[in-house]
């Protein structure tokens, strides 16, 4: 199954699942804000706040330290650039006819790993105390996490015979409820993976005001202006693009088209952004009283709750080796 | 002689080795390391039209007595490994034009060229033998040559330390080696590689056991790894990048040889994939902790040479499995990182080699500021640090996305055994997994460390950059290591490799990255103020005054979460007793502190085999107490028992 490159399915899909996704991020990050405002009794920001954030930034000038390097001014674009490409592995709206490997699950999971490894060497690039410690750590746990992450995502290929997202997603969404209750147990490791990557509570706190207990706000606490934006955006790609894996996989009600339907009706387009919009509202929601409910762990304790994850996914191959 | 190429390649070499130990002048070494890179682009162009095309040709070249004689055989699998030690080869040869000439003295200049260009040329013919004599010759060759490169700096203690315990490993491993050609020879009556498939099943897994140990001491898998960090840092870079990069992959040549050539059983597979995966993870995990930046990259080597027996554990186990398409896919993995850490390691002991020649330590904590002395030597250090810290489009990567795409499949085994693989298998994902991201955290430290933020010393203030020609020779593997990576897949059907299961084209994922790049670039350029100087300020520091090196994060605070979380592996101990003082007579006593390393493999293994044989050794030497009296009676004693022996049982 090659399909011919470029193909009108594939290109549509480019311009707007990641159109979609790069216009939608922003309103989670500032959605989930509200939630632990909300728990917390207090009023939180607007809803569209990080759009304002982003404009605002993205209008001031870019301040470099003297120490600082290329990695520092070429990183904002590539983490964005990568972040991007690992959109189309990700469909959100409708499934195309991709080319053979877009959709491949090990290099989206590299893709982040790109991304991680280039924020690491700007924090260590300024040559400030605290982004040196924000990268140690950030690299730490990643490395701690990252066979959860492999053996999750091994796990969905375990019951799903496919490494590939898309034909994952297609056969996802061929029924109503989850084709195999093991992938419930996936969903766990899935959403912890979701709270250990976008540095959430009990990880990472992202509204510490305090360096040292930060660890992915430490790494671009040298970042100003548009590059700054640009990096922030890429956080709320990603975490909609993890958030959109679990959707997919756990309640992939909505999502449109499969390999084989070629013809695709705007109106399907628009009941499954909205189905989206719906279903990541709702698993936003979930993040913010999830982390309301948590104080951060201290940051040994962390591989615990690693532990935890990493049993979930690994108690789904075995599930599905001694079936 | 039909292949002229490459007996022009090889005889190019050994005319340089001939003309470098003649004559001790510069523009010798400089000639003989040119016709070095000649013939290793002669050889590249005979290896991969030798890949192309497929032919298999069988060189009968001198005989002494019937078993002992000199047969080479060109098969792709010779030529894939021919291909590798040519391309790190022709890049080391360039960079060593300028390297070696850092020496004082003209003799052991020309003599480093001279013994360089030997190694390269033994490697060759152990790689193209097609017996098990003409392969222990050149491969005892070749383990002469480079322990003399090992013990270069013999002035120093610890390069003669580093030199002996390479030189007792090596020789074990030449012991196992010998034992299983004997094997081979008692029961076929040829050393012919070709008689490994003619062998019977039982005598077969005796004589993997002793290739496999062989081969994995020559490889350093773990627990024999112990004398890579030392050799690997002892030794001037263009040799370590040689070493590292080349002769490692030798051992596995040989390994695979063998493998290839027989029909495997199972537990074969369960060894070799357990081996790969302690090996893996073990060696990433102590290379967190070096500071000194070769024993680092030694370290690492250990770690990817145990990638690769992962690949061949799981291309056993595929193959006794009946599934021949992941078997396939495991061992072109492997076989693709085997060419790819060739590239990639020879790239970054070139320029930690440049480094350390231009700030004169090896130690992390004294560099930092390079990217700014050094623009050139940290570009291309970071391309091998993303190519081995396996981000996609690199090659580093693709072996890697081979690697997890064999495990994600394995779900197709099926069997008696297969709960058993299948749990094993998980257990060696999750391993190659923590291995692979612990990979990308030390290449992080490593580049940031010493090529990011302010100098930490002086001599790493004064460093710059290095010769081109030595720039030229690092560029050669970079170029190439992005170049594989991005043109994966169509080498790989180019060389006829039929990977049955579909490998992601990098070219393709290359292309959009670049893309996207240029659009974000493109779309927020016009952003921000256009008009006014740029902004610099200084790093903000907390209310600081000034940066200060001294306030940057350093490379053991960088590893020390990892060195907490896995400290049952390093076994760290610290011990301290204090002694108060006494508060009428204020006598203050001294205390104690300590910080135990844990050796566990020197303690618990190395040591009890060398005491042992020192004990034994003991025994024995009190037979030889210098007469010859007592000589002559062990000589009629021995030819007493040879007679009665050979009348009784012959």
């Amino acid at each position: 199954m090659t399909p011919d490159f470029p193909n009108l399915s594939f290109t549509l899909f480019c311009l707007l699942n990641t159109g979609f996704v790069l216009l939608v991020s922003p309103f989670y990050m500032s959605l989930i804000k509200k939630v632990k405002a909300a728990a917390q009794g207090r009023k939180g920001p607007r809803l569209l706040q990080n759009y304002y954030d982003l404009r605002k930034l993205l209008h001031r000038e870019v301040v470099y330290s003297p120490t600082s390097s290329g990695v520092m001014r070429v990183t904002p674009y590539l983490n964005l650039a990568v972040l991007l490409l690992a959109s189309l592995f990700v469909p959100v709206i409708f499934i195309p006819d991709a080319p053979a490997g877009i959709g491949n699950i090990i290099v989206f999971i590299y893709l982040l790993a790109i991304e991680r490894f280039f924020t690491a060497l700007c924090g260590l690039d300024a040559g400030s105390t605290f982004g040196g410690m924000g990268s140690s750590r950030a690299m730490s746990l990643s490395a701690v996490i990252e066979p959860t992450m492999v053996i999750s995502f091994a796990a969905l290929a375990y019951v799903l015979k496919t490494v590939d997202l898309h034909e994952m997603f297609a056969i996802t969404s061929a029924s109503a409820i989850p084709v195999s209750p093991t992938l419930v147990l996936v969903s766990i490791s899935l959403f912890i993976i979701i709270i250990v990557e976008t540095g959430r509570l009990p990880v990472d706190n992202p509204a510490t005001h305090l360096e040292l207990t930060m660890i992915n706000e430490a790494m671009i606490l040298e970042q100003s202006g548009k590059n700054l934006a640009l990096i922030e955006l890429t956080h709320s790609v990603k975490q909609t693009l993890l958030m959109a894996v679990l959707i997919n996989i756990l309640v992939p009600v909505g999502l449109s088209g499969g390999p084989n339907m070629g013809d695709l009706a705007v109106s399907g387009l628009l009941v499954s952004g909205l189905a989206f919009l719906v279903k990541a509202a709702l698993l936003a929601v979930v993040i913010g009283l999830f982390e309301s409910s948590l104080s951060k762990m201290r940051l040994f304790r962390l591989p615990v709750f690693y532990m935890m994850a990493f049993f979930f996914s690994a108690l789904t191959i075995l599930m599905e080796v001694f079936a | 002689m039909s292949e002229p190429l490459l007996v022009s390649g090889l005889s190019l070499l050994l005319l340089g080795t001939v003309l470098s130990l003649l004559y001790r002048s510069r523009t010798c070494r400089t000639g003989s390391l040119g016709l070095t890179c000649l013939s290793s682009c002669l050889l590249v162009v005979f290896a991969g039209e030798v890949l192309y095309g497929g032919r298999e040709v069988l060189i009968e070249s001198y005989s002494f007595l019937s078993p002992l004689e000199f047969n080479f055989l060109i098969d792709r699998l010779s030529a894939g490994f021919v291909l590798l030690i040519s391309l790190v080869s022709l890049g080391v040869s360039l960079y060593s034009i300028k390297y070696v000439e850092d020496d004082k003295s003209e003799g052991r200049k020309s003599l480093h060229v001279a013994l360089m260009n030997l190694f390269i040329f033994s490697m060759l013919l152990v790689v193209l033998s097609a017996n098990g004599f003409s392969f222990l010759l050149f491969w005892e060759l070749m383990s002469i040559s480079s322990l003399f490169l090992v013990i270069y700096e013999y002035e120093k203690p610890e390069s003669r330390k580093a030199a002996l315990f390479y030189f007792i490993m090596t020789s074990l491993s030449t012991v196992f080696l010998f034992s299983a050609f004997i094997g081979l020879y008692s029961r076929t009556g040829s050393f012919d590689f070709r008689g490994f498939g003619l062998l019977d099943p039982k005598a077969v897994s005796g004589i993997f056991l002793a290739l496999f140990f062989g081969f994995a001491i020559k490889a350093g898998a773990v627990p024999f790894h112990k004398w890579l960090p030392y050799a690997h840092p002892a030794s001037p870079s263009n040799i370590s990048a040689l070493m590292s990069g080349v002769m490692l992959k030798v051992a596995i040549y040989g390994l695979l040889r063998f493998l290839l050539a027989v029909e495997p059983e199972l537990w074969w597979g369960v060894l070799v994939l357990v081996f790969g995966s302690v090996s893996a993870l073990l060696g990433v995990v102590y290379a967190l902790k070096e500071n000194d930046i070769k024993r680092m990259l030694a370290y690492s080597s250990i770690e990817n040479v145990g990638l690769i027996l992962i690949g061949i554990g799981l291309y056993l186990i595929f193959r006794v499995s009946g599934l021949a398409g992941l078997a396939g896919l495991s061992l072109a993995a492997a076989g693709f990182h085997c060419l790819n850490h060739a590239l990639f390691k020879s790239l970054l002991f070139m320029a930690a080699g440049s480094v350390v020649h231009e700030t004169g330590t090896r130690n992390l904590e004294e560099m930092g500021g390079l990217v700014k002395r050094m623009p050139r030597t940290a570009l291309l250090f970071l391309i091998g640090a993303v190519s081995i810290a396996a981000l996609p489009p690199t090659n580093g990567f693709v072996s890697e996305l081979m690697l997890f795409q064999a495990f994600f499949s394995s779900s197709a085994l099926a069997g008696a055994n297969a709960p058993f693989l299948k749990v094993l298998l998980v257990i060696s994902l999750s391993a190659l997994a923590l291995t692979s991201a612990l990979a990308a955290t030390l290449f992080v430290k490593v580049f940031g460390i010493t090529f990011l933020a302010q100098p930490r010393t002086e001599c790493a203030k004064q460093a710059g950059e290095v010769p081109k020609i030595m720039l030229l020779g690092q560029a050669i593997p970079a170029a190439l290591c992005i170049l594989t990576g991005l043109f994966s897949s169509r080498l790989f059907a180019l060389f006829g490799f039929p990977v049955e299961v579909e490998v992601p084209d990098m070219l393709f994922v290359g292309g959009i990255l670049t893309g996207a790049y240029l659009l974000v670039w493109l779309s927020v350029r016009n952003f921000g103020p256009s008009s006014g100087p740029r902004v610099s300020e200084e790093t903000w520091g907390c209310g600081i005054l000034a940066q200060h090196p001294t306030m940057e994060y350093s490379s053991a605070g960088f590893s020390e979460p990892l060195v907490l979380i896995f400290k049952k592996i390093y076994r760290t101990q610290l011990s301290s007793s204090r002694t108060f003082a006494d508060s009428r007579e204020c006598v203050f006593e001294h205390g104690t502190a300590e910080i135990r390393l844990m050796k566990f493999f020197d303690e618990y293994l190395y040591l009890p085999v060398a005491q042992a044989v020192d004990r034994v050794s003991m025994e024995v030497s009190r037979l030889q107490n210098g007469r010859l009296d007592t000589y002559v009676l062990y000589v009629f004693l021995a030819v007493l028992v040879l007679m009665i022996f050979t009348r009784w049982f012959a």
